[in-house]
């Protein structure tokens, strides 16, 4: 892309405006990463992994919201995507005895090449047909691992990232290990994600998603727009699930069920879909679930069946109640009743 | 040949049951634009229904109505109280036009979880109305047997039926006139909301025949008919999601490739030979080998 000089005062304020939003934006992403060390040395181990969780879910959350918040596609696939991004990184790491970065990097590539492939047919594809299309992907993929011998089978895989170096100290523990890589990785995914989404193509994607026909009229090319959002939003899904193999040490086709596919969409819808800091909101929204309903069933004293399934039911009911009452996230709404 | 025969027969008996919840999904999409991920949940809700239904008096017969009859009533009330509201509250904004996806999936999840609350996840047997013994012709016995012979001919009633209250009455009149133009149907004077949701009473109603049929020869859980929605998913997009005929064919279709598939190549092809019809269909001939040439933009 050329750069543009700016001519107008309008533009001046433009690229003011864009510059401002990149230092504001470091400057969050900075503290953030200190709150995130300082918390991780003083919460008690359990909240350490949890914490390691919640980063993986905000990855995969910030994948949906780039897909469905700003491009207007809808996945329910992409459980499906981090199984490849998982399968990617294990193999190169046990067959091949590839760094665990690199590893991850492998996991972005195959599961952004996979996603290419599936957007070209995406791309053609709208609402319902997409929908249908990508849940018999997380429906079918998953148990295709079954039927070759080099990925495991049932059992799966063992991932393993290996001890904390021993230069950070004896007490430092493996989950905290755990937790420093994924948030690291979660930081640097939506530090690139904000970047592309206040780029040329994030402002595409939100003209797409409003008028498509306008927007091709404005030039933009609709069908290669949507594939570019679906491989990008599929390689940080395929981040998402190298991570989250590795908070497991395991990769099995039964991690990924078609429960995920639909938690990261759930956590996403709950996020308010179109803004991107709202991942966290939803990635803690969902890891606190099960805590919660596990509490709540403790306490009324429930039987098994009712416990197993009151994570689901909360999870779908909150689905429902943010669908009807915030369609297009918590944020908008506002903005909408306050201008009214 | 008579291996020829054989599967040919086991897929037209498969496929049925893909056409049944194929016509469950174009039913809902025809009337309302709405492709109805919770017809998986519905269904089986309904079938736990006729299961509680079976295990007390031990009559199929009396089951079957039963889970039909709570399968329409389900689908009517799921059309009442969320999609109506969806349709007021969701229909403007960027995702206003997933919001339909999203709501039926958190139904799916929810009517999933009440039915593991109720019954558990544990599997459970559906009994046979008939036997699933291979019908005997001199020595040799086929794998077709009178339940599959039971579901292929319940199914064709179950689309006679459709096809002559479509065709022959007022009320199929009035549910075609909403579904093509509901603006122009509500000018000439029909009821578009009513209609809608006796429209979503036969989804429901077929999705639980569906259920009840195939059921028996299988076994019953919280999510064993999840395979089943995404198999009448990809029934309705070879049909074209329009057309009743559409969704009966393009179920048989999909039940005899499988078949013919697992029969000859593999058993572990399932799943990519329907996802690569999915996709070959999608690409070539979007608008379904059955379907007109009206262009898919919903």
């Amino acid at each position: 892309m050329l750069k543009r000089k700016p001519t107008t005062q309008v533009q001046i304020d433009m690229d003011k405006n864009i510059a401002r939003r990149k230092i504001i934006g470091a400057a969050f992403f900075i503290f953030l990463g200190i709150a995130l060390y300082v918390a991780s040395n003083i919460v008690d181990e359990l909240r350490v992994y949890q914490g390691a969780t919640v980063a993986v879910y905000v990855v995969a959350i910030s994948s949906i919201i780039l897909l469905t918040g700003y491009s207007g596609q809808i996945s329910l696939g992409h459980g499906a995507l981090m199984a490849v991004g998982a399968y990617a990184a294990v193999l190169s790491r046990n067959y091949w005895n590839f760094p665990i970065p690199l590893t991850f990097a492998v996991a972005v590539l195959a599961a952004a090449l996979f996603g290419a492939l599936l957007g070209m047919a995406a791309g053609r594809l709208s609402g319902p047909y997409l929908a249908g299309t990508t849940l018999a992907l997380a429906v079918g993929l998953p148990s295709l691992a079954n039927q070759f011998k080099i990925l495991g089978g049932e059992e799966g895989l063992t991932y393993d990232v290996g001890f904390p170096p021993l230069a950070l100290g004896q007490d430092f523990t493996q989950y905290k290990w755990f937790f420093w890589i994924a948030a690291l990785a979660a930081l640097a995914a939506t530090w690139v994600i904000f970047n592309v989404l206040g780029s040329r193509y994030g402002r595409q994607w939100r003209a797409l998603r409003s008028n498509p026909t306008a927007a091709a009229l404005l030039g933009v090319h609709v069908a290669r727009s949507k594939v570019l959002a679906f491989t990008i939003s599929s390689g940080v899904a395929g981040l998402a699930g190298a991570l989250m193999s590795m908070t497991i040490s395991l990769v099995t086709p039964s991690a990924f069920p078609l429960s995920l596919s639909f938690a990261i969409v759930t956590g996403a819808v709950l996020a308010g879909v179109t803004l991107l800091t709202g991942s966290i909101v939803g990635a803690v929204v969902l890891v606190a679930i099960p805590e919660v309903t596990a509490a709540l069933a403790t306490h009324l004293g429930g039987s098994e069946k009712v416990t197993s399934n009151l994570p689901g039911l909360m999870m779908s009911a909150l689905l429902i109640l943010s669908v009807l009452f915030f369609p297009n996230g918590p944020q908008l709404h506002r903005r909408k009743t306050r201008k009214s | 040949m008579s291996r020829i025969i054989n599967t040919l027969l086991i897929g037209i008996s498969g496929g049925s049951i893909y056409s049944l919840m194929s016509l469950a999904l174009v039913l809902v999409w025809r009337s309302t634009r709405v492709v109805n991920f919770a017809q998986a949940g519905q269904a089986i809700l309904s079938t736990y229904i006729g299961y509680v239904v079976v295990t007390h008096t031990d009559n199929y017969w009396l089951a079957f109505p039963v889970a039909l009859l709570s399968g329409a009533l389900i689908g009517a009330l799921v059309d009442i109280f969320l999609i109506r509201i969806l349709a007021r509250r969701a229909n403007s904004g960027p995702v206003a036009a997933i919001a339909p996806v999203i709501a039926t999936l958190g139904l799916l999840g929810l009517i999933r979880a009440i039915v593991g609350m109720i019954w558990g996840g544990d599997l459970r047997r559906f009994k046979l109305p008939v036997t699933n013994h291979g019908f005997t012709f001199g020595h040799t016995t086929i794998p077709f047997a009178p339940i599959n012979l039971l579901i292929v001919v319940t199914t064709v009633i179950v689309m006679l039926i459709f096809s002559v209250i479509f065709q022959r009455t007022n009320l199929g009149l009035a549910l075609r006139a909403s579904a093509f133009s509901p603006e122009i149907a509500r000018l000439a004077g029909v009821r578009v909301d009513l209609t809608r949701t006796i429209g979503w009473a036969f989804a429901g109603a077929a999705g639980a025949i569906a259920g009840v049929l195939v059921t028996p020869t299988n076994y019953l859980s919280p999510n064993s008919l999840d395979l089943l929605l995404v198999s009448g998913f990809v029934a309705a997009v070879i049909g074209g999601l329009e057309s009743l005929i559409g969704a009966a064919l393009g179920g048989l279709v999909l039940g005899i490739s499988l078949a013919f598939v697992l029969e000859y190549i593999s058993s572990s092809l399932a799943f990519p030979v329907a996802f690569v019809v999915l996709m070959a269909v999608l690409l070539i001939k979007p608008a379904g080998l059955f379907g007109g040439k009206r262009v898919r933009s919903a």
